[in-house]
């Protein structure tokens, strides 16, 4: 076999003993790579409903068939563990430089299990495995953590590590790679934290052997063309990256404001795309071998906010900025820098402050107990309570715990926009039907990275669709669902993914991805298998879910989505209307009507009953 | 009648220099469409661009009233 290496490197943290294994070939084709092989050995191999911090929880990093390959942005890796945040799967995606790096090592897999008696990195460098001491590093910042672990390892090495928040297993820690980069979210760096990892360092020249090196190489540049071309004529996304959006979401009435209160954010002018770029843009920076360049190296030169890094993107936008009324770009740019140095998700970050804001300006959670007024639009609070949460100090405790947690603890559990107790990202799908079904019924409670439909309910990729009305839903919600399983099991980005590789017409129909797969692997796959393979994958992952207690029951919104009618901008007057949509699409996937998959499905796809 | 037309990011290029935060007021005769306020700026009509109307998703041949907001971005990968 090609594409993939076929081998996993799995690290025992208890025992520091390295081992390695070989994958068989079918469970290879089966499951794609990347994502669909980190759940099968997830599921194999761990009891779902071990406590996510204990060393029973595996903590898995997992490279794609074309992570590594010439293929437009074969750059990431997935980390997919128990989320302590959730309860329920996770499996974040970053990109960056570390996931080629750590292909290069000659495996597809590294499987951590255990936990280290005191901290500890693992340094890869192919063949040669090391447990080695993180005491120098512990309590360092992300950017500190990288700097020294190169210096003492290799400039040729890259780095994925936690921050203070991980350390401090605050649930809504990141495994940040590349300084910037974040798998960020479902608390997988509070997991990384919990077993005593302090970082991973990957080198190697291993680059996976193609089936066929020269038609790889054709597509990819024919499919990175296309790209050049839309970038010459100016395209968003790498003029703006995805700081355009907030204007687009703002325009559509579903741009989370004030902890989804409002739909659209009178200041939206001061914190967009356009007031980011002529003020603090320095350039635009890739991740490995993109054509797109989406990444942005920003620094705000002086002043109390002055700092330098990459970002913000939009979900940071509409978290810690419009989900905080904060309106102060400045700020905003500083909050989104230390919550990359401190190793956080910015959604959840984001969104929990904004819970305790409206906790606060509603007299449920008092001054004294946070330590200060907390104000939605106050930057300077917001910003305070992002180093509380990193170091688990006073209030921060509380709020380290989430938004479900935090205003259950107060007595306000419907002031939390969560689903299976994860944030909502930027889209209030009161605006966005499909989206509220993705959000209910996603393996990792909310996300848009689950099967982002807003493609089509608000961008219009491959054509619009009216996000306002709930037919036809299910199948969309389904179909991307599947389609973000497969581009997570390949090693690519979505960006470019569903834009430019998965058809030449741009239908979301994997033509050319599975081309490339089979360019890069030799397996011989048709569009409707890597699709199916998707769908095993996405099945099983909600094997995982039932028997980790986070099934059918969750598959529901927060009190706000389904019966506070927005009350501004166009989509004022609308709730989510589940219930039109959910047994449609239990049907769409083959589940029965309780949200359970049925015997015939598992079969049909070849999953244990 | 007075009606607004919106750009969005790469296509505010093409709006006049009165224009604010990317918005344009223009004095338009009755029975004016969707398609008609859209086609004084060089948008492409076709699926790589996303035409909304008080941002709701209609038919280019709805016509406008007064006060109405015609907002056109690219359609292209989302956040
Ligand atoms: S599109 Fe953006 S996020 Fe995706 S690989 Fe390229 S630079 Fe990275």
């Amino acid at each position: 076999m090609y594409g993939w290496h076929l081998k996993i490197l799995r690290v025992n943290l208890t025992t520091r003993k390295a081992t390695t294994e070989d994958v068989d070939p079918k469970i290879a084709r089966d499951y794609l790579g990347g994502r669909g092989w980190a759940i099968h050995y997830l599921y194999k191999e761990m009891d779902p409903a071990v406590d996510p911090l204990s060393p029973e929880n595996m903590l898995i990093f997992a490279t794609g068939p074309l992570t590594a390959t010439p293929a437009p942005t074969g750059n990431r890796y997935m980390v997919v563990t128990k989320s302590p945040l959730t309860g329920a799967l996770a499996h974040s995606n970053s990109g960056g430089e570390f996931p080629t790096w750590m292909k290069r090592t000659g495996f597809d897999l590294f499987i951590f299990e255990g936990k280290a008696s005191e901290p500890v990195y693992v340094l890869v460098n192919e063949d040669q495995v090391e447990v080695k001491s993180a005491a120098h590093v512990w309590g360092k910042d992300v950017h500190e953590t990288t700097d020294i672990l190169k210096a003492e390892t290799s400039d040729d090495a890259r780095v994925a590590c936690i921050g203070p928040a991980g350390e401090n297993l605050a649930l809504m820690a990141a495994i940040m790679n590349d300084k910037h980069r974040a798998a960020a979210r479902s608390g997988v760096g509070a997991v990384m934290g919990s077993k005593n990892l302090k970082a991973v360092v990957a080198m190697g020249n291993k680059n996976p052997p193609l089936h066929d090196t020269e038609g790889m190489r054709a597509l990819s540049v024919d499919t990175s063309k296309n790209v050049g071309a839309d970038v010459k004529k100016g395209s968003n996304m790498r003029i703006y990256g995805t700081s355009y959006v907030p204007q687009v979401t703002n325009t559509l009435g579903i741009l989370p404001t004030h902890n989804f209160l409002q739909g659209t954010f009178e200041h939206v002018n001061n914190i967009d795309g356009d007031a980011l770029k002529n003020q603090y843009l320095i350039r635009h920076t890739p991740c490995y071998r993109c054509p797109l360049s989406c990444g942005r190296l920003t620094e705000v030169p002086d002043g109390p906010y002055k700092g330098k890094g990459e970002g913000p993107e939009y979900e940071t936008i509409s978290s810690l900025g419009t989900g905080c009324g904060v309106s102060n770009l400045a700020a905003l740019v500083k909050a989104n820098y230390l919550c990359n140095e401190y190793g956080m998700d910015t959604i959840t970050t984001g969104m929990t402050i904004a819970a305790a804001m409206e906790m606060y300006e509603k007299g449920y959670i008092s001054e004294d107990v946070i330590g200060m007024p907390l104000k939605f639009g106050d930057h300077d609070a917001m910003i305070a309570m992002i180093k509380k949460m990193a170091y688990m100090e006073g209030f921060g405790k509380d709020l380290a715990m989430g938004s479900y947690r935090l205003a259950e603890k107060y007595g306000h559990p419907e002031l939390a926009v969560t689903t299976r107790k994860q944030e909502f990202p930027g889209y209030d799908p009161r605006g966005s039907q499909g989206m509220g079904l993705l959000y209910a019924t996603s393996n990792k409670g909310a996300s848009h990275m689950e099967g982002d439909v807003a493609y089509e309910e608000v961008f219009g990729v491959p054509v619009k669709e009216n996000p306002l009305t709930t037919e036809g839903k299910p199948e969309l919600v389904k179909h991307f669902e599947d389609s973000f399983a497969l581009i997570d099991s390949s090693g690519l980005c979505v960006f470019v993914a569903i834009r430019y590789v998965f058809s030449k017409d741009r239908m979301i129909w994997p033509e050319r991805l599975s081309e490339l797969m089979n360019l890069s692997t030799g397996a011989g796959y048709t569009p409707a298998e890597v699709m199916q393979a998707a769908d095993r994958v996405y099945t099983l992952e909600r094997m995982f879910l039932i028997k980790a207690g986070s099934g059918p029951e969750h598959d529901t919104l927060p009190h706000r989505m389904l019966h506070e009618p927005l009350p501004d901008g166009p989509a004022k007057g609308r709730v989510v209307e589940l219930d039109k949509m959910l047994p449609d699409f239990y049907k769409e996937r083959g589940w029965d009507e309780k949200g359970y998959p049925t015997q015939e499905k598992l079969m049909e796809l070849g999953l244990p009953m | 009648m007075m009606i607004c037309v919106k750009l969005i990011a790469n296509y505010r290029e093409q709006l006049p220099p009165e224009a604010k935060n990317g918005v344009v007021e223009l004095d338009v005769p009755d029975g004016t469409t969707v398609y008609d306020a859209i086609s004084k700026f060089d948008i492409p009509l076709d699926d790589t661009s996303v035409i909304v109307l008080n941002g709701l998703t209609v038919d280019m041949s709805t016509p406008l009233k007064e006060g109405d907001m015609v907002t056109a971005f690219s359609a292209i990968a989302g956040g």
